[in-house]
């Protein structure tokens, strides 16, 4: 893994988009990260790696899993934007006892059994139904796409100047029963759930 | 300044000064030490703590790649004034996000990567490594570097305070022991104070006060005793020495009453001397005196008894010897007298010669003729042949034998009388032995120890019945004293007696002086068969009875006599005559007997005469200094006159060489006295 030292400011800031890619791809990946696929694909293995974390920084309700081993379930409705990124991401990763389990669904599929759902841009249109299908159900809902946070889903991943941020939906969340780390929200955007919405 | 020289006082206040001081500033340091130590310590855990919450709080972060939370986060470290540089390093060690709050970059002690959990003092700073975790993972590491301010700070104030404790602390000894020391001081200060009264002005009832009983109250203590001995022991010195005053006084006294008393011992002494030398001066006047009288009743009777023997006069021919018996005795006691006084006052010397001891024995025996008829004695003389010359004052031993043979005859009566003459070698020397043993009334054990002494005969009555002085055995013992013999008495009250008298074959002389002339052994004693021719004898004496004896004497031995009453008349006669022989007198009027032998001796014609002294004057060495050749003593022993005479004359005829036959010492030995106790005049 090739290790850039900053000689110039300008350089700097030339490279510091590659280099947090690196360094997010290395988080994620660990010591054990295997060689990227392609720069396309970066994007989303930040991504995969802030899917990890957030499953981190956040608590599931009491009663969401059967087992304490039982593996965390990701479901990816939609249009898959990971490809195999994100399995090869969580392949050995594990949160407690918990591995990971990844699900590629369709609309209309049963999203009961997921406790992340990943919600791909190609379902926008369908998003007040999804998310009104898991109502009262203790699953994080994570976007890709502009305003999926104010409709409703959890946290909603952004990407500003080069640079992948969130937001966070906390009365949905709270809707969800889902506890979210204080230190998650201090990194997050919070948005407000609009009014609309309110169900 | 020299430490050991400081005063007592100074002494006590310093080692207080140092003991505290040194004490404080232990105990402070090792407090700052402690305290320090532990100050960092509490830093070192309030870092971790720092870096543990740090990391906390920028875990999600990290996670989350935030740089900008992240940096926030490091930025709440302003409020922490001593943290110069906070760094969150990537996994792979890259710099992620970092807090300078100078703001000045990169301090140069940053360190390229991250490191194990931990911390380290480095280069004056404190540092800290902690992973940065997010649920177990790690998600980064947080390097956190603090200068340590707080610490230096305080040690620096704790430091200025310690100093200024340890300051103050020590005002507050110097004034605390500055007080306490007169505890110490001000005994030992009295003590010397004291002690410099008592050696300056000798002052010793001077006494040091005792304070307290402590070790210095006990020294005082001790001082003050020794003190008051020393004050008892003064007092009994004085008394002492003024006691010794009174007794160096009193002494002194003494010294000057003995001082006076030896002067008056020293002016009796000299009295006593003067004494002395007028009593030797008188006996020797006396026995001129006495002498002279003598010497005419002695020669007058003898030519008396021969003219009566002559004519027939039986009768009157027994009082004649009676008279001259009388008077012979009469010179041996005054002979005798003589002797002792000069022996007393140690004017006898020794004459020694070689000379052959049969024929002195034999004479001598021959000469005791008489004595031994006495008492009808018979004498035995044993001499062995090995017994033949002698080296010794040959008159001293013939006087001794006489004494020890004539005192056997006196006391035996019809008894044997043996002289055994023996030589012997004993420690080393040639000795003669002379045995006198008689067969008379002995000496009893008593008597035998007073033998030897002046004036003491055996019994007081012995002097009445067998006459004597008692002076012949002390003479005889100082005599063989004098040749360094011995004699010796064995007897037994009626038993008889034995005298053995020892002498050296050779004897010696202690100093150079005393002898002078040497017997050139023994000269003929008997007398010459020659016809007599009428040789000529110059007889030179005031005195007339001398010359008219000497002449009658002369005449009948066959010469022809001239006398001369007088210096010049003797010196002119001598010219006129050239006499064989002159015999001359030293006391004369006008011009006395050595001036004339001076003057015959230093006349060339008259030189070769022999002179004869016969004189009362006791001065034999000057005689012979003089050039006499023989000298003899008043009364004349005609025996002896006749035989010197005789040899000269027959010198004369025989030899041709006169000068020989006159030399002193071959003369010498005629002076002996056959009879009475005759003594070498010699001083």
């Amino acid at each position: 893994m090739p290790i850039f030292v900053p000689r110039d400011k300008a350089i700097m800031r030339l490279l510091r988009p590659i280099i947090a890619m690196g360094i997010c791809l290395s988080m994620a990946l660990g010591a054990s990260a295997q060689a990227l696929d392609s720069s396309d694909s970066s994007e989303y293995l930040i991504k995969a790696g802030f899917i990890y974390n957030f499953a981190k920084l956040v608590g599931w309700p009491q009663g969401a899993f059967a087992q304490p081993d039982s593996p965390i379930v990701i479901g990816i409705l939609g249009t898959d934007p990971f490809g195999g990124i994100i399995d090869r991401v969580l392949a050995d990763k594990q949160i407690d006892a918990r591995h990971f389990v990844i699900k590629r669904l369709k609309w209309g599929m049963d999203l009961k059994g997921c406790d992340i759902l990943f919600i791909g841009s190609s379902e926008a249109v369908h998003l007040e139904e999804v998310l009104h299908a898991l109502k009262g159900l203790p699953v994080l809902t994570i976007g890709e796409t502009p305003g999926f946070a104010r409709r409703g889903c959890i946290i909603n991943l952004i990407v500003e100047d080069n640079k992948v941020r969130f937001e966070v939906n906390l009365d949905a969340a709270k809707q969800a029963d889902l506890n979210i780390s204080s230190r998650l929200l201090a990194l997050a955007r919070i948005i407000p759930q609009s009014a609309a919405d309110v169900r | 300044m020299n430490l050991q020289n400081l005063s007592i006082k100074g002494k006590l206040m310093l080692i207080t000064m140092l003991t505290s001081s040194a004490a404080l500033v232990l105990s402070s340091a090792s407090f700052l030490i402690y305290d320090l130590i532990s100050f960092r310590h509490l830093l070192t855990l309030d870092l971790m703590t720092q870096a543990q919450i740090i990391g906390y709080n920028s875990a999600a972060a990290m996670a989350f790649r935030d740089e900008a939370a992240a940096t926030a986060t490091l930025s709440a470290l302003t409020a922490k004034e001593d943290i110069v540089a906070a760094v969150l390093y990537s996994p792979d060690g890259t710099i992620f996000a970092h807090y300078f709050p100078n703001g000045a970059g990169h301090p140069s002690t940053l360190p390229g990567r991250s490191q194990e959990n931990g911390y380290r003092f480095e280069g004056g700073y404190l540092e800290v490594f902690r992973d940065v975790t997010l649920n177990g993972e790690r998600v980064g590491t947080l390097f956190l570097q603090s200068d340590q301010r707080q610490w230096s700070v305080r040690a620096r104030r704790y430091s200025a305070i310690v100093g200024i404790f340890v300051l103050i602390s020590g005002l507050f000894a110097l004034l605390v022991s500055s007080q306490l020391q007169r505890l110490i001081s001000r005994p030992i200060l009295h003590l010397e104070n004291a002690m410099r009264m008592v050696s300056t002005n000798k002052n010793y009832e001077v006494r040091a006060t005792r304070f307290y009983s402590d070790e210095i109250g006990r020294l005082i203590d001790g001082f003050n005793t020794m003190l008051s001995e020393i004050q008892h022991r003064d007092t009994a010195l004085q008394r002492a020495n003024d006691e010794l005053k009174t007794r160096t006084g009193e002494l002194e006294g003494e010294i000057t009453h003995r001082k006076r008393t030896q002067e008056e011992l020293l002016k009796a002494k000299h009295a006593a001397e003067d004494a002395s030398r007028a009593k030797s001066a008188f006996l020797a006047n006396m026995s001129h005196e006495l002498r002279t009288p003598l010497n005419a009743i002695i020669g007058y009777s003898e030519m008396l008894e021969e003219e009566t023997r002559d004519s027939g006069k039986l009768e009157n021919q027994q009082d004649l010897r009676k008279i001259q018996s009388a008077g012979k005795h009469l010179l041996s006691l005054i002979n005798d007298v003589l002797d002792l006084s000069k022996i007393e006052a140690g004017k006898m010397g020794l004459h020694l010669e070689t000379f052959d001891v049969s024929l002195m024995v034999e004479e001598m025996v021959t000469t005791l003729q008489p004595a031994i008829a006495k008492n009808t004695n018979n004498v035995r003389v044993r001499l062995p042949d090995d017994v033949s010359m002698m080296r010794a004052d040959a008159t001293k031993v013939r006087q001794i034998l006489f004494n020890l043979m004539s005192n056997a005859c006196k006391f035996t009566d019809h008894g044997t009388i043996s002289l055994d003459v023996s030589q012997s070698a004993m420690e080393g020397q040639e000795w003669i032995r002379f045995r006198v043993k008689d067969t008379g009334i002995g000496i009893s054990a008593k008597q035998q120890g007073k033998l030897f002494q002046e004036f003491s005969q055996a019994d007081a009555t012995i002097s009445r019945k067998y006459g004597g002085t008692g002076l012949g055995l002390a003479i005889s013992h100082r005599f063989v004293q004098m040749m360094k013999g011995r004699i010796g008495v064995e007897s037994q009250p009626g038993q008889g007696s034995t005298f053995t008298v020892y002498l050296p074959a050779q004897v010696t002389l202690d100093t150079a002086e005393a002898a002078q002339s040497e017997g050139a052994g023994a000269a003929a004693a008997g007398s010459s068969q020659h016809k007599p021719e009428l040789d000529t004898i110059l007889v030179i004496d005031d005195d007339p009875a001398v010359r008219d004896l000497m002449s009658r004497f002369l005449t009948k031995l066959g010469f022809r006599a001239v006398a001369a009453a007088s210096a010049e008349e003797g010196l002119r006669l001598a010219r006129e005559v050239s006499p064989l022989v002159i015999t001359l007198d030293v006391i004369m009027p006008e011009c006395d007997g050595w001036t004339v032998l001076r003057k015959l001796k230093s006349d060339p014609h008259l030189a070769q005469i022999p002179v004869i002294m016969v004189t009362v004057v006791d001065n034999q060495p000057m005689g012979f200094d003089l050039g006499a050749s023989n000298y003899l003593i008043k009364p004349v022993d005609r025996d002896r006159l006749a035989v010197l005479i005789e040899k000269y004359r027959l010198a004369r005829s025989s030899s041709a060489s006169e000068a020989k036959v006159y030399s002193r010492p071959a003369a010498s030995r005629e002076e002996r006295r056959p009879i009475e106790a005759e003594v070498s005049r010699r001083t």
